[in-house]
């Protein structure tokens, strides 16, 4: 129409410009089958209308026979280039949307508690792929791939017959990159959930009436149903790792108390039984002083046998996978105030000197595991730190920790030992007094988990002059609101404490 | 008349001989293996105004003595003495929360008992008469109804925080007082977790009131549960 209008006005040359701009159009429109027979026809029309001799498709060869094949190879040119462009912008485009959602099935399986919960955005993504629903079958991750009683969780409704295929393609251990032909029923895809090991369940994806998705959303669907076989994979590696340590740690447990009872528990038990032994067979025969002390010996070994089972316990609980600590504010003063008294009737010959530094800060600790530290380390120095020289317990801050150390006067630990000290069971040279020698047992390793789990160590220091001082200290960290004084309420004597009760 | 306790005790052999040592004591006592035995034995005692104090083992066969403290404190002020194992998450604090009186954590001296049960049983007879408002030991002697605190006969001077505090364990004395408790009842409801409020303000009492702060005679720490002090008697 154009050019009939600008027929006369311009040259033959540029209204073939304008044919070929037609045609480039009718390529970005149109399919490439279609421009390009379209511009066969709009070739010959341009030479029956346009190309002297007008009406005719006689064409002088010499002078516009190169123009006809140029204008029409160009068209084509154009067309194909049009075409592939498209199909590249549409493939890239498809490829965005893939990426996007195995992105969003990532992160929607990284949300999620279990990689069970998968299903759920698995099934949706690939029934809309397909145009039709999914059915999925995940079977269980908890036994090992060849128990051939798997259990199996079904998620969405299928026939019999497709849960049989479903079941087929779970079994089927293809190795990865080999193409599911066998069991693509023509009316839907079976795909399995492919872990690195093995297949973790199959998905069935229903394939909408009708349509036939491109291969392109076929292998699409397999990378989301690999995406998740891998997250089942890696949770029941995880699953079978945390396993295999608590059975580790359940084993190290047991070996702790059965080396409790076998080196620390007998003895203590021997003396009691032999003193209450003689207490009830010759109760007659021994006079009141006598029977005064086999009672007393009684007493004291059985408060030590319930402190090593005390100790034992606790670091067999330290052991422990996942402990809660009960972390409050705690004041170093206190912490060690509250021993004193215990250790007091432990100490007869009143070897025992605190000196705690004024005003030091709180910290944050399980008080009953840090008094046991301070008790057991007391303790110790009381038994192995010499027969009558003093045993210091300090409290002092420095470079933003508090540090506790008990220190005595005694032989100091000996070189041979040193290294093997925080192991539970080792035990000072033989020779001496046997009181003196008797194992501390777990009281050190218990002594050096404590200081762990509040991510300190436990240190033992040589002390000039002899002697073994063992330290070790806790973060302070910034108290929150601190009380003020004029906030308090006064204390009205007619409200009874009791009353609350 | 000799006050009645009842012990609630699975371990037989405990049981029996924590039986004979009260008797030699000159208490009467009832035991009970079980929790149903125990409320049993409660019912039936209605009548005759029941036991004068309780001895409630944690753990038992058919509970952890949890229902029964609630129990007791809805019916009677009955003192509830509760006697723990020491096991991993153990309800004494919570108990002691709730209303029971003092704990014991096993193994326990006989000795530790005794003096427990006594300040319990004095206690008991303090909720009809008028609330104690007077102790002293060791030089140091607290009058609440003339709000005075004499260390060696001299008036020490207290900030009305630190002699709300005191004055809420001298109430108790004797006894063990929850973090909880402290707070609740010297700051209010709203601090019951604040427990670096008790820490500074103990620190202080205890500079002004113990003789060495380092290693204190009179304001005792129960690790992880609360404070006690000592009973003047003991």
């Amino acid at each position: 129409m154009l050019m009939l209008v600008l027929d006369g006005h311009v040259d033959l040359a540029n209204q073939a410009l304008l044919l070929i701009l037609a045609a480039a159009l009718a390529a970005i429109w149109w399919g490439p089958a279609l421009s390009a027979v379209s511009i066969g026809l709009a070739v010959l029309a341009f030479n029956f209308a346009f190309v002297p001799p007008r009406g005719t498709l006689s064409v002088d060869l010499h002078q516009h026979g190169l123009l006809l094949v140029a204008m029409m190879t160009v068209s084509w040119i154009i067309t194909v280039l049009v075409a592939r462009l498209k199909r590249l912008a549409m493939a890239a485009e498809s490829h965005a949307r893939h990426s996007d959602e195995l992105r969003c099935f990532g992160d929607a399986l990284r949300a999620s508690e279990a990689p069970m919960d998968g299903q759920a955005p698995l099934r949706q993504i690939l029934g809309r792929l397909g145009g039709g629903h999914a059915v999925l079958l995940v079977t269980s991750t908890d036994t090992p791939a060849d128990e051939p009683t798997a259990v199996e969780h079904w998620f969405g409704e299928g026939t019999d017959e497709e849960q049989e295929g479903l079941r087929r393609c779970a079994r089927a251990d293809v190795p990865h990159g080999t193409e599911q032909g066998r069991h693509g029923a023509a009316h839907a895809w079976l795909l399995p959930l492919r872990g690195s090991q093995r297949s973790h369940g199959a998905a069935l994806v229903r394939l909408g009436t009708g349509t036939t998705p491109p291969e392109t959303e076929r292998s699409h669907a397999q990378a989301l149903c690999d995406q998740l076989g891998a997250a089942l994979e890696h949770a029941t590696a995880e699953r079978a790792a945390s396993r295999a340590l608590r059975q580790a740690h359940l084993q190290s447990m047991r070996n702790t108390l059965l080396s409790a009872v076998a080196h620390d528990h007998r003895t203590p038990l021997a003396t009691i039984i032999s003193a209450a032994g003689a207490l009830h067979d010759q109760a007659d025969r021994l006079d009141a002083a006598q029977r005064e002390r086999l009672a007393a010996t009684i007493l004291d070994e059985a408060m030590q046998l319930a402190r090593i089972t005390d100790n034992t316990l606790q670091l067999a609980r330290l052991d422990a996978v996942g402990l809660d600590l009960i972390k409050d504010w705690e004041s170093p003063e206190e912490l060690i105030g509250s021993v004193m008294r215990r250790l007091r009737q432990r100490d007869p010959d009143d070897r025992l000197r605190v000196r705690v530094d004024p005003g030091l800060a709180l910290v944050r600790c399980d008080a009953v595991l840090v008094v046991q530290l301070i008790d057991n380390l007391v303790d110790n120095a009381l038994k192995h730190g010499g027969e009558c020289g003093p045993v210091e317990i300090t409290a002092r801050a420095l470079e933003g920790r508090i540090v506790i150390a008990v220190r005595d006067r005694g032989p100091g630990v000996p070189e041979g030992l040193a290294p093997r000290l925080f192991e539970p069971f080792s035990r000072g040279p033989q020779g001496g007094s046997a009181a003196a020698h008797r194992g501390t047992g777990v009281g050190l390793a218990l002594c050096r988990a404590i200081a762990r789990v509040h991510g300190g160590e436990l240190s033992l220091r040589r002390r000039r002059g002899g002697g073994a001082s063992f330290e070790f200290s806790l973060p302070v960290e910034p108290l929150p609101t601190s009380p003020t004084e004029g906030a308090s309420p006064e204390y009205g004597e007619g409200a009874s404490p009791e009353a609350r009760r | 008349m000799s006050p009645t306790v009842l012990l609630i005790e699975d371990d037989r052999e405990l049981r029996r001989t924590l039986h004979n040592a009260l008797v030699v004591e000159g208490y009467h006592v009832h035991t009970a293996g079980s929790l149903a035995e125990a409320r049993a034995l409660l019912a039936h005692a209605v009548a005759d105004d029941g036991p004068d104090l309780v001895l409630l083992d944690l753990g038992l066969p058919d509970g952890d003595g949890e229902p029964l403290l609630t129990h007791l404190r809805r019916e009677r002020a009955t003192p509830v003495i509760v006697i723990s194992a020491r096991h991993g998450d153990d309800p004494k604090v919570r108990m002691l929360d709730g209303g029971a009186d003092d704990y014991l954590v096993k193994p326990f001296s006989l000795a530790e008992l005794l003096a427990r049960m006594r300040v319990a049983l004095r206690h008991r007879g303090r909720r009809l008469r008028p609330a104690v408002l007077r102790y002293a030991r060791d030089g140091l002697e607290i009058d609440l109804e003339a709000r005075q605190v004499l260390r060696g006969g001299a008036a020490v001077h207290l900030t009305p925080t630190e002699y709300t505090l005191l004055a809420r364990l001298v109430r108790s004395a004797g006894q063990v007082v929850t973090h909880r408790q402290l707070l609740a009842d010297v700051w209010g409801p709203e601090f019951v977790d604040h427990t670096h409020y008790l820490r500074l303000y103990m620190g202080q009492l205890r500079a002004k009131l113990e003789a060495e702060p380092a290693e204190p005679r009179l304001m005792l720490t129960d690790p992880g549960v609360g404070y006690r002090l000592v009973d003047s008697t003991e």
